[in-house]
């Protein structure tokens, strides 16, 4: 390992400390950015390449009994993409639900450091500990769901913040989780007996709580706890057309939520794509009157700040969709024609009714995915603030995470866009404005939204998303020189560049060099465990103990993940959350 | 208590599938000598520890020290073209990952047991799809339980006393507001336990269920019996699963083994998806070995495949049938064996076994079974959850954590520390 390190004459975009493009060097110490290194130092001349902060992707589907079951029920998915062993590194697939170890490597060759896996069933977080694992050289954060839980409904039902908060925090800490997940807040649960809700203020099946109140109470408890990652929601309604306006009224709702501390935003929402459809002039909301919501979204959130957005982009061919919305993935077997493997995966108490998976493909040609694919490019570049917004494509169900540059080519080259929206069916062009938009992302704006802005909302901004002084030293380099490429009309190069970064540095540590990675290093674990007084502490302690021996079927002792998996790879940040009142 | 008394609270028992983690084991001076809450395997399993305990490594029959039978297993291993990699279902997921990790380096085949118990339904899975179910939502929701080709009482006994006839939060009386139904070919245990025994002729059970479809999706059918089950009485089944408010199937090798096998898993899949227009059903197989669920699942996360992987190219293959145990040892592929936690001398077929005694047979094992009569090495190993821990997973997905409660006898180490060595052995031999 090389302490130090010295990447001359970069083309730097490091937008968190306002650089664009400017020709500079990078010193490293210790994994670490520092002003200048003493004595002896590794030097690499970069002359003139693109140089950015670490790709940070706040919603990727990675790890977990989802993916394993996704991997097991599709071979055929992988079949193709053998990814063969090397001296340093090991073997999987690299398919669109790639194994392991590949699913490592491919982030590390795209010059991609951290990755957020944003759907953790709680209560088997020890499987996810264990296949972290076997991912190698990136920095991974949970985030566990709780919005079909049976505990959070009991607090929230008893207008019990405290208690909410509390369960939380006994959560996060023992099982490592870094912030909150909700999906179709009550819709699932009420899959449990195949039903579903769809409005705000829809009953839950026996309890006394509705998708608002879930939603709102379990923001406030997170601005409660300081957590640094507002609340992460997927809402209800997500896949169906007219959506656009359920989804501004849950934001709505979540607006009116009491959030405090200054600049705290109260939600982000993830994968507006499948949140955001609209559909056409005296349209009924039905998949062939689907239009796209780009527009009317980026209105709404031109006009509001409380919340920010990662965008689900849709991409063409084959996808496996997983989500832990138990009903909206029956809907997809339905439309499917009951053809589709359709699969479900229900978790005990914190999620009954469960996660499903349908593997689908997105057909360039087909009325409604054309749309579909139209939509987030839409919003993406009728947006004016592009700090509150992230680019991803929601791994793997609008595509897998290696579609990344095909995405950044559409937002950075009308040409491409031109090219495709040939390609696809017409609707795209009839029923979204996304043919008339000129705009196209420099590459200040793609290293924001890549980057600087997901490291931002994630509450990772210290060390993650820039290059200053302080920062961690995930660095990419790319191999061309911005001052002599032009991108928005050579789209092909931007496929080229960013599918195999020249250079990825993991915490200083050189990992790959023109997509290969040559050196396999664990990854680490970033949590966030709040600290809670005393009294809250052995409150939740002995409430949870009571209600978990009642509604687990395993013994409450045997829930949270032991250290034994967990000291090698975490990096806890403690926060202080004592203030909560018990 | 004397000071050399100490009481294991909620310890997992590593017995089979269900994974009960309620057991206490009470230690005397290092000596397990009760449990309670276990069912009478589970007493067996942890009191019988000691019995029939595999004494030391040996090669040929001789006694050797674990560096000298370390040393045999990595000549084998390195001069042999087809490895054969098999068992893990019975040890913990460290071991599994090390078994893996030894198998794209020696460049070979790693099969786990599922290829012989739920391998079919894998495959079924493969083709349809599955509606999981949890053991907690069984007990909280189900008001029809149903089991086909399955005996829990003889070989999950605490399967229906802990996870079925339990009240849940929303069934108050599992006896009067649950139903458990069972269909299976003949009366066992489990039948004289059960509210309702369908008996069908043995090798019906495809025809059985998609008569069962045909009928829940409103067809009239030509027959005045299928499987020895009258049309009648199929009828009044469908009306009552499609009444049910939460049904589950939970199936065994009496579906998954017999004539149909993966087409019998693909129908009953289909079966509960049909189902889930009319109301909520899901399904659980019932897994036999306590972390059989735990080998598929690492393999799937390792490899990209649950199970029958090759490694013969440098990246892994799946293909059952071709890569599986018991289709390579009995076309004569495999030209060495490493046997992990698992007996296949005594339950493989006769032309499987016997290309099996005509190869270097490596059993790493704690106790004596019938492979280890037939294997030139024998490594004993730590018993996991009793004599080392590790992580293993439930049938229906959950993992735990298993404790190590006593230590193992002098000189015997978990699996994962065996197959370590082999692994770093071999490493340095192929590179000389």
């Amino acid at each position: 390992m090389t302490a130090q390190l010295v990447l001359k004459n970069g083309v730097v975009f490091d937008p968190a400390n306002g650089i664009d493009g400017e020709v500079m060097d990078i010193c490293v110490s210790d994994g670490k950015i520092v002003e200048k290194v003493s004595g002896k130092a590794k030097v690499i001349d970069l002359k003139h390449c693109a140089v950015m902060p670490g790709g940070v992707d706040p919603h990727s589907h990675i790890l977990g009994s989802k993916l394993g079951i996704a991997r097991l029920i599709s071979p055929e998915s992988n079949r193709h993409h053998p990814y063969p062993a090397t001296r340093n590194t090991r073997s999987g697939v690299a398919g669109i639900i790639p194994s392991s170890f590949a699913t490592g490597y491919l982030y590390s060759a795209m010059g991609y450091t951290t990755v957020i896996e944003p759907a953790l069933p709680a209560v088997k977080a020890l499987g996810a500990w264990e296949e972290i694992d076997d991912i190698p050289g990136l920095d991974i954060g949970l985030l566990p769901m709780f919005g079909n839980s049976m505990i959070t409904y009991r607090y929230i039902q008893d207008d019990d913040i405290s208690g909410l908060a509390a369960y939380i925090a006994w959560t996060m800490k023992k099982v490592g989780g870094m912030g909150v997940k909700v999906v179709n807040p009550g819709g699932t649960y009420a899959w449990a007996y195949g039903g579903n809700v769809c409005g705000l203020q829809d009953p839950v099946p026996q309890w006394d709580v509705t998708p608002r109140k879930i939603m709102t109470s379990l923001a406030e408890a997170v601005a409660a706890l300081g957590l640094p990652h507002p609340l992460h929601l997927h809402p209800n309604n997500l896949g169906r057309p007219g959506n656009v306006e359920t989804t501004m009224q849950q934001l709505d709702a979540l607006k009116r939520a009491k959030i405090k501390g200054k600049d705290r935003r109260a939600v982000h929402l993830a994968h507006m794509s499948f949140d955001c459809l609209g559909v056409v002039e005296d349209g009924m909301a039905k998949w062939k009157d689907v239009a796209s919501g780009g527009l009317t979204f980026a209105e709404y959130y031109n006009k509001n700040k409380h919340f920010t957005v990662d965008l689900g982009q849709i991409t063409f061919g084959a996808s496996m969709t997983m989500t832990g919305d138990g009903p909206f993935q029956y809907s997809l077997y339905l439309m499917s024609g009951g053809k589709a493997k359709w699969s479900n995966i229900p978790v005990d108490v914190e999620l009954p009714g469960g996660a499903g998976i349908v593997p689908f493909t997105f057909e360039p040609k087909s009325p409604a995915n054309s749309v579909q694919w139209a939509g987030p490019l839409e919003f993406a570049l009728s947006v004016k603030d592009v700090w509150r917004l992230v680019m991803s494509t929601d791994h793997p169900n609008g595509g897998p995470f290696l579609k990344y540059p095909l995405v950044i080519s559409w937002l950075m080259s009308r040409k491409q866009r031109d090219i495709w929206l040939e390609m696809v069916h017409k609707n795209a062009r009839e029923r979204s404005t996304l043919p008339e938009i000129e705009r196209e992302y420099t590459l200040n704006e793609i290293a924001i939204t890549t980057r600087a802005a997901p490291a931002k909302i994630l509450g990772l901004e210290k060390t993650k998303g820039h290059l200053g002084v302080g920062a961690d030293a995930d660095i990419t380099v790319y191999g061309f020189n911005p001052e002599k490429t032009e991108l928005a009309k050579r789209p092909d190069l931007i496929l080229k560049y960013f599918t195999q970064a020249k250079l990825t540095f993991k915490g200083g540590q050189q990992i790959s060099k023109k997509g290969i990675v040559g050196k396999q290093i664990p990854s680490r674990v970033l949590s966030v465990h709040p600290e809670l007084n005393d009294d809250l502490s052995a409150r939740i302690d002995m409430e949870l103990e009571e209600m978990m021996d009642k509604w687990f079927s395993h013994s409450f002792s045997n829930y949270p993940v032991p250290m034994r998996y967990r000291q090698h790879l975490e990096i806890p940040k403690v926060i202080d959350s004592t203030a909560i009142r018990a | 208590m004397t000071e050399s008394t100490e009481t294991f609270k909620d310890v997992p028992c590593t017995f089979c599938g269900c994974l009960c983690d309620d057991i206490d084991v009470q230690v005397e001076e290092g000596r397990i000598v009760k449990i309670t809450n276990g069912c009478a395997i589970s007493k067996e399993r942890f009191l019988g520890h000691m019995e029939n305990r595999c004494p030391w490594p040996s090669v040929k029959g001789e006694k050797v020290s674990l560096q000298e039978a370390i040393e045999r297993v990595v000549e084998i291993i390195a001069s042999s073209k087809r490895l054969l990699i098999y068992g893990l279902s019975s040890t913990e997921n460290d071991a599994q990952r090390e078994a893996y990790k030894l198998a794209e380096l020696a460049h070979a085949v790693v099969d786990n047991t599922t290829s012989v118990c739920h391998g079919p339904t894998i495959l079924g899975a493969q083709e349809s799809g599955k509606a999981g179910a949890s053991l907690a939502e069984v007990r909280h929701r189900s008001d029809l339980v149903l089991y086909w080709g399955a005996n829990p009482a003889a070989a999950h006994p605490r399967h229906i006393p802990r996870y079925v006839r339990q009240p849940g939060e929303y069934i108050q009386d599992p006896k009067e507001e649950r139903k458990i139904w069972l269909v299976d070919i003949r009366a066992t245990t489990t039948s004289r336990m059960v509210d309702r025994f369908i008996r069908i002729e043995p090798g019906t059970d495809l025809d059985v269920l998609l008569t069962l479809r045909a009928l829940i999706r409103g067809h009239t059918l030509d027959a005045s019996e299928v499987g020895c089950v009258s049309i009648s009485e199929l009828e009044e089944m469908a009306t009552a699963m499609k009444s049910a408010k939460y049904g589950v199937l939970f199936f065994g090798l009496g579906l998954t083994q017999t004539r149909g096998r993966h087409r019998n898993v693909d129908a009953a899949i289909r079966l509960i998806q049909d189902l889930n227009a009319y109301t909520k059903w899901t399904m659980m197989p019932m897994r036999g070995h306590y972390n059989v669920s735990g080998a598929h699942k690492t393999s799937t996360w390792v490899t990209g495949y649950p199970y029958a992987v090759d490694f013969a190219r440098g990246y892994p293959r799946f293909q059952p049938g071709e890569y599986t145990a018991v289709d390579m040892l009995a076309r004569g592929e495999a030209d060495a064996l490493l046997n992990i936690a698992s007996d296949p001398v005594a339950h493989f077929p006769r032309a499987a076994v016997a290309h099996l005694m005509r190869i270097p047979v490596i059993n790493i094992d704690p106790k004596i079974n019938m492979t280890s009569t037939a294997a030139e090495v024998n490594i004993p190993a730590a018993i996991a959850g009793i004599e080392c821990d590790g992580a293993a997973t439930r049938m229906d997905g959950l993992p735990l954590y298993l404790k190590k409660i006593v230590e193992p006898p002098e000189g015997v180490i978990p699996d994962r520390d065996i197959l370590r060595m082999i692994h770093d052995s071999l490493q340095k031999v192929m590179k000389k």
